[in-house]
């Protein structure tokens, strides 16, 4: 239970003095309910917030979304801007599965029309789609792939390279699936090791392929314009960079946590490890951040791509051609971005990017809809489309919340559910499961995490995203 | 001995052992008791670990590091240990095991709470490994 002070400063909005707590350089804010307040309090969430408060250079305030959780450093769900040069960037602050993120796939057809053949698909899906972290199916990714052009230019290598998807498609992804800083010579070898094969492969935690149909409607025209009606059938894919991005995190970590002292930097934590934007090691990470995160794009590039073969292959060619990418968001990645004129680096660590209506990084389809955000919830319950919205830009450097958050621990989870028990729960609310192992299931069941509705009401209310429409599962491939 | 502590999202695990080495096996055995490896099996296959650190915690973060490495990218199931030698900033050791396919369960080794101190009677440590 955090014993920090925190205080009601706006709706929705709390706040932990930048005097709580010795080398806070800012406030600690949160953006949550009361009821889920009490839920952060109870883990160790606030204290590593407040630790982010300490990085050199953090402007504003460290920010957390209504799905923080106790991580690593950094808090799930927090998100830290610096201003360069002294401003610093902390790996930990990108977490080490760099850009992980999702990708939202529209069918062409209503759940009506899937009918009977929604088994079948999702069987198609799992034979498609490898799961795992590592040893055997991790390494059963695209063949011809060349992981340097995937490095320096994301899902585009698979499109010049192997015609796997679309220009549209591209369009449709944050950052187009490029940061341009990329730079694949900064990835140790390790790195490269553990990334070979690995593209188009899931992954495991909490990863998944998710067969869904649109539920509910909040916001008509703008789930028009993201082409969503209620009743159709949609696929979410949730995955990041995979071993590769691991070992860039591990690599810099280290790399950084042996500079603190020439660079003057003390932490209370040596997972917040950072080095000065301006700094040789600084630069160097955000170059192979930023191929790494181009790797993940890809990757989600090729899990959509065999998602679609697997459409192909149970509901008809027609199917595959009329398979629709809604968009594609990063959730655990560093940016520079401009915030009233200044030049920031946001780190989104579980937190995504919001942007609202007219920003010019969005595509001309969404220009009067806003930036399209995908919230999971756990896998018995919704997600949510959400769009960006102006008060994020004034609230949280254009970021919303990324998910449900968790509140229990695999242990405590494991010793309330049983996988097997899951699945026949599931099985009987209409989700079909297809899973690695039982305690795999068990530990991402429901219970694990926090009321996604309320989470996502936070982020509404608060203005931050606005409610474009619910997805509920229809089946569920977990990593 | 080694226990795992309770974490929101992670794996929190803590050594208690007399020695420094016994430390550096204890955390193999905690990773073997994750992946659902039986130790008390006959090893088959064996791999030379080395790891280099500038202080004792980021030494033990740097041997699973090692470890996991093998773990993932050949699905080596380690058993136990044999020949560990360590120095100041350095650890060497002769692991045995079989080759499988262990859960796929580990990401990362994390700095975020990394300890490892002498105490009365021996030594204590905890690492929290991103899963």
């Amino acid at each position: 239970m955090s014993e920090l002070p925190i205080e009601r400063v706006g709706e929705r909005i709390w706040e932990v003095p930048a005097g709580a707590r010795a080398g806070m350089r800012v406030p600690a804010r949160v953006f949550a309910d009361a009821e889920l307040l009490s839920a952060i309090r109870a883990d160790h969430s606030l204290e590593q917030l407040a630790n982010v408060a300490t990085l050199p250079g953090i402007v504003e305030a460290a920010l957390a979304m209504p799905d923080i959780h106790q991580g690593y450093g950094f808090p799930v769900g927090g998100v830290a801007a610096t201003e360069p040069p002294a401003g610093v960037v902390s790996p930990g602050g990108v977490g080490y599965d760099i850009n992980c993120g999702v990708r939202l796939l529209a069918l062409p057809l209503d759940v009506g029309e899937l009918g009977a053949r929604r088994s079948p698909l999702m069987r198609e899906i799992a034979r498609r789609v490898p799961v795992g972290t590592g040893g055997k199916g991790s390494r059963d990714g695209l063949r011809g792939i060349r992981l340097e052009r995937v490095l320096a230019l994301g899902p585009r290598a698979l499109l010049e390279d192997l015609g796997i998807g679309s220009e549209e498609e591209l369009t449709v992804t944050e950052s187009a699936g490029c940061l341009e800083r990329a730079d694949p010579a900064r990835l140790s070898p390790r790195a490269l090791e553990r990334g070979a094969g690995q593209i188009g492969t899931l992954g495991s935690g909490n990863h998944f392929v998710e067969l869904q149909r649109v539920d509910r409607l909040y916001d008509p025209p703008s789930a028009r314009a993201f082409g969503l009606r209620e009743g159709q059938v949609t696929i979410l894919i949730h995955s990041g960079s995979r071993g590769l991005g691991h070992q860039v995190c591990t690599d810099f970590v280290k790399r950084m946590d042996s500079r603190l002292r020439d660079y003057g930097i003390e932490l209370p934590d040596r997972q917040l490890s950072c080095a000065p934007l301006d700094s040789p090691e600084a630069q160097a990470y955000l170059g192979a951040m930023a191929a790494a995160a181009n790797f993940a794009w890809a990757n989600r590039a090729a899990l959509a791509e065999r998602a679609r073969a697997a459409v192909g292959a149970v509901l008809g060619p027609a199917a595959a051609r009329g398979l629709r990418q809604v968009y594609d968001v990063a959730h655990n990645v560093a940016k520079l971005e401009q915030h009233d004129g200044r030049t920031l680096c946001v780190h989104r660590k579980g937190a995504t990017r919001a942007f609202p209506p007219g920003h010019p990084e969005l595509p001309g389809a969404y220009q009067d809809a806003g930036q399209p955000v995908f919230i999971p919830g756990s896998m018995g319950t919704a997600s949510f489309v959400l769009a960006g919205r102006p008060r994020a830009l004034e609230l949280s450097f254009g970021t919303t919340c990324h998910g449900a958050g968790r509140r229990l621990s695999r242990t405590a989870v494991r010793k309330q559910v049983r996988g097997e028990v899951l699945r026949d729960r599931l099985e009987e609310q209409g989700i079909a499961v297809q899973a690695g192992s039982a305690r795999g299931l068990a530990e991402e069941a429901p219970e694990a995490y926090k009321d996604v509705e309320r989470v996502v009401d936070v982020v509404h209310a608060a203005g931050l995203a606005a409610k474009v429409a619910r997805l509920r599962p229809i089946g569920v491939i977990k990593g | 001995m080694f226990y795992w502590a309770p974490h929101t999202s992670e794996l929190e695990l803590h050594i208690e052992a007399a020695g420094e080495h016994e430390v550096f096996i204890d955390a193999l055995l905690g990773v073997a008791e994750l992946l659902g490896v039986d130790v008390r099996r006959e090893p088959d296959v064996c791999r030379r670990l080395r790891a280099q650190a500038g202080d004792r915690p980021a030494l033990l973060a740097a041997w699973l590091e090692e470890l996991i490495f093998v773990v993932e990218t050949e699905g080596f199931e380690p058993v136990g240990v044999r020949e560990l030698r360590l120095e100041d900033e350095s650890a060497e050791a002769l692991v045995v095991g079989s080759l499988g396919e262990p859960p796929p369960l580990i990401k990362a080794v994390t700095y975020h709470g990394l300890t490892f101190a002498a105490v009365e009677g021996g030594y204590r440590a905890s690492v929290v490994l991103d899963v």
